[in-house]
């Protein structure tokens, strides 16, 4: 059989009924500038061999921004070269001066990794002894040492920095007597609570560098989000250049919305978008087209991939189709990214691990089960494919969640419109104290000092009055026989989490994971079915006190799902602002939640095949909410549909609001209370599930008029009759005419 | 809302440790004044003075001990017996104090707040000893607050001329915990001098761990150096009176700490008598299993001669121990090519209870009488003895070393090709 080429699938696909959206993003020539002159001759050669003549627009602007001393964020889409940015400047810096350093921090090992083994090659060709080393957990303790003392450039990540180089920064001297340039690779990972905890960790790092008398510039790169200048200078806390004038090339992009077709329609039930990818991607592979697959969860990766595998067995061998997820060795993880590169692997089912930069050179086609939740995080996927020259594709198959149709049904708004912004909050007081704690340990407070911005002398007084800090000479000191930053993790929820431990091995139990209080409430009680990298574990026990979840492997056909009653207090209302029908504030509330029943739900159908008591304390969450009061003379409804009103729209919002603040469904809550205790009315609650609150719901309160419009755009815009899983979802007896009482409601919030 | 009510609130979701007590901060604010000293009778009173720097203060205070105190088994003063014997000692040895002085030697402990070197860790005592020609004089430096570092550490640097640290733990602990704290004053206080340094704890684990549950100094004073501790407070909760002593500035708890550190370094210049007795007089250690330790030290200093009396002393005794004395023994009869010597071991050896000695044995000899003796066919017996005991081992275990089967194998075919030619 003759293989068909790219154009041929594409101007086949073009006929194809499913395609309800077929967009073009034009070709784009390369645009260079020469090498500068001031780059030494020996970084201009080493560059020259790897056939670097000339800088790409983008790289030349950053390069000479920080020539002039200032600290930028370079916004870089795939393949255009981002590391250029930093590596230029870096090495110019040591080639002038060797006593120059600089710290380039990742968010994750394998990232660091990769950068390394670059980074070697140039330094290499260059002919001077530079010394670049990764410094993380698997950094061997003998050569640590030399790591400490002699290393030109450090490459390691936020939690290292956190929890070994700053606490032990006596023995980093003259890393930070000299750090010259501090690099942020992968900017937009740093949101919400980790990005919130980075940039404390940030202000610590550049106390530390006062105390040692340096002031590093810094050099950020970031995929495309709305507000990348804002947020590095949010994480950073210093004035930002903005640099996204790209000059690298690219090739012609086809980006294609796939709608799979309805098997039923009163429910608006469509047909499983991981079969309608199974059978686009068979496409591409039987005819050797190099093939990305994304999927949202590691289970639906192994899922794909064998269902893939099997489809294309006959053209393919098993190791030309392989995934790639979190929980792979990293050894496997890179001999997949290298077969990759090479052409030895055909085609990849990933889960978002392969958003961020790991070099797997570039694909001719991208296929994406479901929205993956953000533009940005869109765009990075789409980025995988896409060649310098020659044409790439681009399929983005609709799942039938709410937030998936609503992106199919308006084009114009995902291409339109500006990626989400990324929000940190680095004051959330929980988070701040933690780091003031540690910035405490590895320095005493002078009085008066500022912590960023912040004044923190009241956080100091609290601190000494709960015998942590000490005062005396004008400084509190850290006084306690403990390590604080053993104790705090970037990237976990609240501080106190439930530890799972395996115990499917007699001889060998095992911690496989962690989850915040909260969460595991509803997730670890016993009896739940706990997913673990596509694992199915049954809690066996959970030991509430000692915060321990016991967990056996095992293999059933459901999974559980718990009712959780919740109770919210205002505490204070900080701020509020009037509509003609509803009152919306922001503020301080306290959550009250008590897990009830669990159900058991078949896997294949939904149905409901059993259930069970939770017996689990009550637990309660300080944090800040926005909530909607809906005034009694919208019009008058039964108490029943009432309800029915306010739980439709909450399902609405609840899937909706992600994609305004850019954070995870669990992220925020939703609560709608048909008598809110405060105050007796109908109200939709929306929280931040962090104690103390990391800004969501903040930006929920802010951009209120334009969610509640575009709430009203899902539910008008779906075409079921009576309202359906993908708009306001349905429950066991809805009264009629539900939706559109709804928007009739709807109507009168704006 | 204001921060205190967000804090308050909030609290429990910070890992903040529970207080030990809801005393209050009273008196630590007087700090700022000039120099006011809280119970400074009680400090003289306990032999210590303040010592004045740059508008702080620490205290200084010394005790010393007649060099017949009996501290457990020894007088402070066999001090002087040791160095002279490593004066004439005929080998070197890393806790050698041939090369010194009695009085370069500097017996050196800290106390600190927590554990680990990172930065926040403070060192609020310093204590040393050193001897002198007719007595011992310990001197111990104490941080009042936080804020006076300077003060101690211009205190102490003052006084350290001494050329040797001698520490227990000090080279992984107290040593690099001191570095750091010097780094965040070391432009105002004195560089700190290079040390020799010998760390008592590594010599002790070398020789005892095998003996003792603990290698920890109070273990090692109570099991071997027959010192007993009336009323000490455990290194343990230093940390604890430290912090309330600095939030009630009464010095009553904070002074059984000085005496803890008094008494340890007390027992690190009996620790060292001790050590040195035993490395000085190994090869009349009455404890068998202590003094194959002891060759062993040798034997890896590359101090031939002592480890092979050592061993031999050993290798006579009817502990466990002399069957691998004998058989380190033979290796460095081998080394020196005192080939009978060392066959009339191997032989020996074939017949103890150790399957694992016997395949060593075994292999020795028929590695000597192939390649020294050239006699392949009693070569070959000796190698096929040695492969069938790790045959019948790895049956029993049912386990194996695959690299280690290889190696035999490996000399059985060379052998058997040889027989064949």
């Amino acid at each position: 059989m003759k293989k068909k080429s790219l154009s041929q699938l594409i101007e086949e696909l073009r006929n194809n009924p499913n395609v309800v959206y077929w967009h073009e993003i034009e070709p784009q020539e390369a645009k260079t500038v020469p090498m500068p002159d001031s780059v030494d001759h020996r970084l201009r050669k080493a560059l020259e061999q790897r056939g670097i003549a000339a800088l790409y627009t983008h790289q030349y602007s950053a390069y000479e921004a920080l020539q002039e001393g200032r600290n930028i964020v370079a916004v870089t889409p795939t393949a255009s070269g981002k590391t250029l940015c930093y590596n230029l400047p870096v090495l110019q810096a040591i080639a002038k001066n060797a006593s120059h350093r600089a710290l380039y921090l990742f968010p994750t090992k394998a990232l660091a990794q990769d950068q390394k083994i670059e980074l070697n090659e140039i330094i290499e060709e260059m002919g001077i002894p530079i010394n670049s080393y990764t410094y993380d957990g698997d950094t061997a303790p003998s050569i640590r040492q030399k790591v400490r003392k002699a290393g030109h450039i450090v490459i390691t990540n936020p939690d290292m920095l956190h929890s070994a180089i700053l606490p032990h920064h006596t023995k980093w001297v003259s890393l930070f007597e000299n750090l010259k340039y501090v690099v942020i690779d992968e900017l937009h990972t740093y949101r919400g609570v980790f990005g919130s905890h980075v940039a404390n960790v940030i202000r610590r790092l550049k106390r530390i560098c006062r105390f040692y008398g340096s002031n590093p510039q810094f050099i950020c790169t970031s995929a495309t989000i709305a507000n990348p200048k804002e947020l590095a200078e949010h994480l950073t806390g210093e004035p930002m250049t903005l640099i996204d004038n790209n000059g690298a090339p690219r090739g012609r992009k086809h980006f294609v919305f796939y709608n799979p077709p309805i098997v039923n329609k009163p429910l608006n039930i469509r047909k499983s978008a991981a079969v309608e990818v199974n059978h686009l991607a068979k496409e591409f592979l039987k005819n050797h087209i190099q093939t990305i697959v994304f999927a949202r969860s590691r289970v639906r990766v192994e899922v794909i991939l064998s269902h893939i595998q099997e489809l294309v067995k006959d053209e393919l061998g098993p190791k030309t189709i392989r995934g790639y997820r979190g929980g792979y060795l990293p050894k496997q993880r890179r001999e997949i990214e290298k077969g990759l590169r090479n052409g030895d692997i055909i085609g990849v089912v990933s889960t978002n691990a392969l958003e961020l930069g790991v070099d797997i050179g570039q694909l001719q086609v991208c296929i994406m089960t479901g929205y993956p939740g953000t533009v940005a995080s869109t765009w990075q996927q789409a980025g995988r494919a896409g060649r310098r020259h020659g044409d790439s594709l681009i399929i983005m198959v609709a799942s039938s969640a709410p937030m998936d149709q609503y992106i199919v049904q308006h084009p114009e708004y995902f291409f339109n419109r500006s990626p989400e912004s990324a929000r940190i909050n680095p004051d959330n007081l929980i988070i701040l104290v933690d780091h003031l704690k540690c910035a405490a340990y590895e320095l005493p407070f002078r009085k008066g000092e500022k912590f960023g911005h912040i004044e923190v002398d009241e956080i100091m007084e609290f601190l000494a009055e709960e015998r942590v800090l000490h005062y005396s000479g004008g400084k509190w000191h850290w006084m306690n026989d403990s390590f604080p930053a053993h104790n705090i993790s970037l990237r976990s929820a609240s501080q106190e989490n439930v530890v799972i431990i395996d115990i499917s091995h007699t001889a060998n139990h095992k911690v496989i994971g962690e989850m915040d209080r909260f969460s595991a409430m509803t997730l670890l009680h016993e009896e739940a079915i706990y997913l673990h990298e596509g694992v199915q574990y049954q809690v066996e026990k959970l030991d509430w006190e000692e915060k321990k979840a016991y967990v056996r492997e095992v293999d059933v056909e459901y999974f559980t799902d718990a009712n959780l009653a919740v109770q919210l207090k205002v505490l204070e209302e900080d701020k509020t602002v009037e509509r003609k029908f509803v009152r919306l504030h922001y503020g301080d509330v306290t959550v009250n939640a008590l897990p009830t029943i669990f159900k058991k739900i078949k896997l294949s159908t939904f149905e409901n095949i059993g259930s069970g008591p939770i017996h689990l304390p009550e637990e309660e969450l300080h944090t800040s909410a926005a909530w909607i009061e809906f005034s009694e003379e919208i019009f008058p409804l039964g108490t029943q549909t009432m309800e029915q009103v306010l739980i439709g729209i909450s399902h609405v919002l609840s899937h909706l609001v992600p994609i305004f603040v850019m954070c995870d469904r669990g992220d925020v809550h939703v609560v709608p209370q048909i008598k809110a205790t405060h105050s007796g009315l109908p109200t939709i609650f929306l929280y931040d599930r962090y104690p103390g609150g990391i800004g969501l719901s903040e930006e929920v309160f802010k951009r209120y008029d334009e969610i509640i419009k575009e709430v009203k755009n899902v539910v008008e815009s779906c075409p079921c009759e009576k309202g359906c899983p993908s708009c306001i979802g349905v429950t066991e007896e809805t009264i009629d005419p539900i939706k559109q009482t709804i928007l009739a409601f709807l109507d009168k919030l704006e | 809302m204001s921060i205190q009510k967000k804090l308050s609130r909030l609290k429990g979701y910070m890992s903040i440790p529970s207080k030990s007590d809801d005393r209050k901060q009273s008196v630590s604010q007087q700090s700022d004044e000039k120099v006011s000293i809280p119970y400074l009778e009680h400090w003289e009173s306990f032999g210590a003075k303040p010592f004045f720097f740059d508008g702080q203060y620490c205290f200084v205070r010394e005790v010393s001990y007649p060099l017949h105190y009996k501290h457990g088994h020894y007088q402070l003063g066999e001090f002087y017996d040791v160095h002279r014997q490593w004066k004439h000692s005929r080998f070197e040895h890393p806790l050698s104090s041939k090369h010194h002085e009695v009085s370069d030697l500097f017996f050196f402990d800290t106390e600190t707040t927590g554990l680990g070197s990172g930065a926040g860790n403070t060192i609020f005592l310093l204590g040393h000893a050193r001897v002198l020609d007719d007595r011992v004089v310990v001197r111990q430096h104490f941080l009042p607050n936080p804020g006076a570092e300077v003060a101690l550490y211009q205190s102490f640097l003052s006084e350290v001329d001494y050329t040797t640290l001698v520490t227990y733990n000090g080279k992984a602990f107290d040593w690099p915990v001191l570095k750091t704290r010097h780094t965040f004053i070391r432009d105002v206080v004195p560089k700190l001098p290079a040390f020799g340094h010998y760390d008592l704890y590594h010599a002790s684990r070398r020789i005892w761990k095998h003996k003792l549950e603990s290698v920890r100094l109070v273990n090692v004073e109570k099991e071997i150096l027959g010192i007993e501790r009336h009323e000490d407070i455990p290194g343990f909760l230093a940390p604890m009176l430290y912090f309330d002593f600095l939030s009630t500035q009464n010095p009553e708890g904070i002074f059984g700490v000085l005496k803890h550190n008094e008494i340890d370094v007390l027992s690190l210049i009996v620790l060292y008598i001790h050590l040195s007795k035993q490395i000085l007089s190994a090869n009349e250690m009455k404890n068998a299993t202590e003094q194959f330790e002891m060759a062993r030290w040798f034997d890896s200093l590359g101090e031939i001669s002592v480890a092979r009396e050592t061993y031999e002393r050993v290798a006579e005794s009817n502990v466990q121990e002399a069957a691998k004395a004998k058989w380190n023994l033979s290796l460095i009869y081998k080394k020196e090519k005192r080939y009978e010597e060392a066959i009339a071991i191997w032989q020996e050896l074939l017949q103890d209870q150790s399957d694992l000695l016997k395949i060593k044995a075994a292999t020795e000899l028929a590695k000597v009488y192939e390649h020294h003796f050239k006699q392949v066919e009693e070569a070959y017996t000796y190698a096929l003895h040695s492969y069938d005991i790790w045959k019948s081992l790895v049956r029993a275990f049912k386990q194996k070393d695959e690299k280690k089967e290889q190696e035999l194998l490996r000399r059985l075919h060379r052998l058997e090709r040889k027989l064949k030619r």
